[in-house]
């Protein structure tokens, strides 16, 4: 039964890098079949995550075990599956709206708590004498890092910074020293694009070469 | 309805918030996190529900590319059938290495054609300061990076793909990361004061 099943999934492997790598000659009937397949499958397991990772263990168990409570939240789920009716639609927004409600907490906490402290203080612990003497980092190295970091901080902060101000022939304009802080934040924010595009392209790389590693293997299998 | 959603997002909001300030709020945060993560599993089932009612009518009217959804669909039946109805280990080891896993990884694979495309592209459409930039950092970190076959290029990836990489670009990303924190935050603001309602009603 295994090895059957394994030569069938890997029979399914070798198919669907082809049918998705014929994309190299252009959008073709086989691409797209292999991308309709791979997002209706993806489809049907989210789906089926979504009922026994979630609904059941939290909605529905609790339910039958006599949770008066949980009646709430089964309303709610009830409300947004009215959404898939344009009739009834209106109805979801009941619970869109506590969503949205949960998820605007929730994300203010999380980029408070998860970015914008962590990110400050990081940039505060590039001066620290402790931390970079822990490091092995020698203290002129550290002041010369520490200030790349935040000026590299500072300056793509303001590259974001959209304020202007009218000038007296109509045009809006930034104010001289942001503009020029903008066009330094430029070349920092280029630099962090150009390392995450060499990341991607890495990643990338290292998924062909294994995807092509596969289809060799799996020909060399019947040699 | 307007003032109701309104209500009810606004007092959900500032419960689950109340909760990181006041333990006395954390069990209705709890509560109101567990809700939200049922809502979520509820809104991901509508999305297939719909996903399948669109190319459901597409196979109806007959339209042009109606044989794809009829496959969509099919690949819904089936890993519903898979996933969801039988659940059998080494049935959904198979579909998921068979299938999904493969798909994925190619898709990410053809990204190296995609992303060269976009960088002549870019070349060739806007070649400015910042273009400039950003190709000869990706570049230079790549070739840093790699292994090639007359070995690694010196001081490249031993001193400058460390230090564009760990303080330039880590410069930058903070800078980009507040700029994201600080919008997220705001919008955030915006919602839970009912300046802004995307639930449906101004």
């Amino acid at each position: 039964m295994n090895i059957s099943l394994d030569l069938i999934s890997g029979a399914l492997s070798f198919l669907f890098t082809l049918l998705i790598f014929s994309y190299a000659i252009g959008d073709n009937p086989l691409f797209r079949i292999g991308v309709y397949i791979f997002v209706g499958v993806s489809a049907g397991y989210i789906a089926s995550v979504a009922f026994w990772q979630v609904l059941y263990p939290k909605l529905i168990y609790p339910l039958m075990n006599g949770s008066l409570i949980m009646f709430v939240p089964l309303l709610l789920a009830v409300l947004i599956l009215m959404k898939v009716s344009p009739r009834l639609a209106g109805l979801g927004s009941i619970a869109m709206a506590f969503m949205v409600g949960v998820g605007a907490a929730v994300t203010i906490a999380g980029a408070v708590s998860g970015t914008l402290i962590p990110q400050v203080m990081g940039t505060i612990n590039g001066f620290d004498i402790n931390i970079a003497a822990a490091r092995g980092v020698g203290l002129i190295e550290m002041i010369f890092n520490g200030a790349f970091i935040l000026a590299g901080t500072i300056f793509s902060l303001s590259y974001f910074h959209f304020g202007a101000r009218p000038h007296a022939d109509g045009s809006m304009h930034r104010l001289g020293f942001i503009e020029i802080m903008a066009w330094v934040g430029r070349i920092f924010i280029g630099i962090t694009l150009g390392a995450i595009f060499a990341g991607l392209y890495a990643a990338a790389l290292t998924a062909f070469i294994e995807r092509i590693n596969s289809l060799i293997n799996f020909i060399g299998s019947f040699l | 309805m307007r003032v109701l959603t309104a209500a009810i997002a606004i007092a959900a909001g500032f419960l689950i918030l109340a909760g990181y300030f006041f333990p006395v709020f954390a069990p209705v945060q709890t509560l109101l996190l567990n809700w939200a993560i049922i809502l979520a599993g509820a809104a991901a089932l509508v999305g297939v529900l719909n996903l399948i009612t669109v190319h459901w009518d597409k196979i109806r009217r007959r339209e042009k590319s109606s044989g794809y959804s009829a496959l969509l669909i099919l690949g819904i039946m089936v890993a519903v059938l898979v996933f969801g109805i039988v659940r059998q280990p080494a049935i959904m080891h198979a579909m998921m290495n068979g299938i999904i896993i493969p798909a994925e990884a190619a898709l990410m694979g053809l990204l190296i054609i995609s992303l060269l495309y976009a960088a002549i592209r870019l070349l060739r459409r806007r070649a400015d300061v910042m273009s400039i930039v950003f190709l000869i950092t990706a570049a230079l970190l790549i070739l840093g990076s790699a292994t090639l076959p007359f070995g690694n290029i010196p001081v490249l990836g031993t001193l400058i793909r460390p230090w564009v990489s760990g303080v330039l670009a880590l410069g930058g990303a903070r800078g980009i990361l507040i700029g994201v924190a600080l919008g997220a935050l705001t919008t955030g603001l915006r919602v839970l004061f009912g300046a802004d309602r995307p639930y449906g009603g101004n």
